[in-house]
């Protein structure tokens, strides 16, 4: 019984490790491709940060709404688009079929590039986050450990979410059109293009609650202002149902090998 | 032998794409320290042959085992032991050929050197160099490096030399030779028949998703004809010679089982009429001719080869 424990044990460990091992061969990557960099990393960088920092100085009111709408619309970017995109490059390149050649779990391999994909998209918010503070163009979260705690959970979903989408998307060159769509609703939604979003009719607000990144935006927006813990309920229960949905739909129809 | 004692046992696996049977049938057995050949045409179902025997995909039916393991319900453990050089995956372009290996040690359980490897496969002066700067075969060659990293007790080389320059073929040689001299099982699909000669020693021929001709390669070669021709001597037909002939540019040429016995006929029969014969050559079947034999054998029976090769198998 001891003995089998331990192999448990040790089989989650081998997991972990191969795990981070294709995580850090992602983040590798991921720094030396200068399309992402352009794409991904530098837009990112310059409209979460230069779109507030340019309303403040306008004085135009709701800047820290702004900010948290345009986390959320850049997470659907960095996690959700760049994890379809990146997942469909592989596939099609043939790299996931090269990795699974060698002793690495399927879990793992999927599992290191999600959570790379994650990381990079938590990294990009925390440095938005962090420069729009020290500009002073918003304050400072009420809880900044629980702020970051949200980003890291609406990565981790939205990277999932991407990785689920793959198999709707026909080779990796369409893969960004495909994921705009959810780029421009999580804007209308959580307020990252302004407050489009009081323009709607009421039932649009309430089918746009329920896209991801709108999800996710609602998580960033009472961790921002530090509310009651009541107000964390709905959007939390969202967020775990779209990761689980996302690993149900990953399980079922993940492509490994690009159509022939 | 025993599907215990076999590196690899196969048993009548069959495979499907939609209405396409890419495999139908095929058994093997190899054990450890042998080469196996599995050759054919493209489209023969090669390709879906090895992804079965490796894992990467599930056979419709029939049993596959691997070091005593079942490949696709353990596929990880599996692939933990074995090598796999794929006829086509890719690489990171913007990794140097050093990285590469080095990000794969991680990935591999009990890994060589980095160096050792690469060493192996003839990279090293390439270490330095992006791998979106590396030539086909040069590519190949890294192929063979991250196919070898963990010592595999069984390794699939899925035409490992194609597109490699003379010299890189033979290295390649030399390091199949070198890994089943050491106990590890090798199934190797070329069409490079003489790579095929020079390094298996058994081999099984694929045609339309089927096993046709399957053996140890001298005995199979040995069972296949084989070739006596010399020069036409002046005002003798072919009809004059003891043994079935023909004339194929200005040479008479007799197709034989047994060649050494054929030229020994033809010698006694020319000495007892005077007669030298030119230019005798006598040959065994080459594995090209018993291919293109049974291939041609095997086209009669099935029209389904041009299907096979739409579908890539």
């Amino acid at each position: 019984m001891r003995g089998s424990r331990m192999d448990s044990a040790g089989r989650e460990l081998g997991m972990v490790r191969e795990l981070v091992a294709v995580a850090r061969l992602g983040g590798r990557v991921y720094w030396r491709d200068r399309v992402t960099l352009g794409v991904s990393v530098a837009l990112s960088l310059l409209l979460g940060i230069g779109m507030p920092v340019l309303m403040a100085r306008l004085g135009v009111p709701g800047v820290a709404e702004l900010h948290v709408g345009l986390l959320a619309m850049l997470m659907t970017l960095t996690a959700f688009g760049q994890g379809a995109t990146v997942l469909a490059a592989r596939r099609d390149q043939l790299l996931l079929k090269r990795m699974r050649a060698t002793g690495l779990t399927d879990a793992a391999v999927l599992g290191g590039e999600v959570v790379n994909v994650a990381a990079q998209s938590l990294l990009i918010s925390c440095a938005i986050a962090a420069a729009l503070s020290l500009l002073g163009a918003v304050p400072p979260p009420a809880n900044p450990a629980l702020f970051a705690l949200v980003m890291a959970a609406g990565a981790l979903a939205q990277a999932v979410l991407g990785a689920a989408y793959t198999p709707a998307i026909s080779r990796a060159e369409v893969a960004s059109v495909m994921t705009m769509p959810f780029f421009l609703l999580t804007g209308v939604g959580a307020g990252g293009f302004g407050p489009l979003r009081q323009a709607l009719p009421a039932w649009a607000g309430q089918v746009l609650d329920w896209v991801p990144g709108v999800v996710v935006g609602r998580a960033l927006a009472v961790a921002y202002a530090g509310g009651p813990v009541s107000g964390y309920i709905l959007p939390a229960v969202q967020l775990a149902l779209w990761t689980a949905a996302g690993l149900a739909a990953v399980r079922l129809w993940f492509r490994w090998d690009p159509r022939r | 032998m025993t599907a215990i004692q076999a590196a690899i046992h196969a048993e009548d696996l069959r495979k499907s794409y939609g209405g396409f049977e890419a495999v139908r049938g095929v058994s093997l057995q190899v054990s450890q320290g042998e080469v196996l050949a599995l050759l054919g045409r493209n489209g023969a179902g090669k390709t879906t042959t090895i992804e079965l025997l490796a894992g990467f995909r599930r056979p419709d039916s029939g049993r596959v085992r691997v070091l005593g393991l079942d490949p696709a319900a353990e596929p990880a453990r599996v692939r933990r032991r074995i090598g796999v050089m794929l006829q086509e995956a890719g690489f990171f372009p913007d990794l140097t050929v050093a990285q590469t290996v080095e990000s794969w040690c991680a990935f591999t359980p009990a890994a060589r050197p980095a160096h050792e490897a690469l060493e192996l496969a003839g990279l090293l002066p390439k270490a330095a160099t992006r791998v979106r700067g590396l030539s086909g075969g040069e590519r190949r060659r890294l192929d063979l490096a991250l196919a070898v990293l963990g010592r595999p007790e069984v390794l699939f080389l899925d035409e490992p030399t194609a597109g490699m320059d003379p010299e890189g073929r033979r290295d390649t040689w030399q390091v199949v030779r070198e890994l089943a001299g050491a106990g590890t099982a090798v199934v190797l699909t070329t069409h490079y028949l003489d790579e095929a000669q020079q390094l298996a020693g058994s081999l099984v021929i694929m045609d339309a998703g089927r096993v046709v001709a399957a053996g140890g390669m001298a005995e199979t070669l040995a069972a296949g004809s084989g070739r006596v021709s010399f020069e036409a001597p002046p005002g003798l037909g072919p009809g004059d010679l003891p043994l079935p002939a023909a004339v194929e540019g200005g040479r008479v040429v007799c197709r034989v089982e047994d060649p050494d016995l054929a030229a020994q006929t033809l010698l006694g029969w020319a000495a007892a009429r005077g007669l030298r014969l030119r230019g005798l050559e006598v040959r065994r079947a080459s594995l090209e001719e018993l291919f293109l034999e049974v291939g041609a054998d095997a086209g009669i029976a099935d029209g389904q080869r041009g299907e096979g090769a739409r579908h890539g198998a």
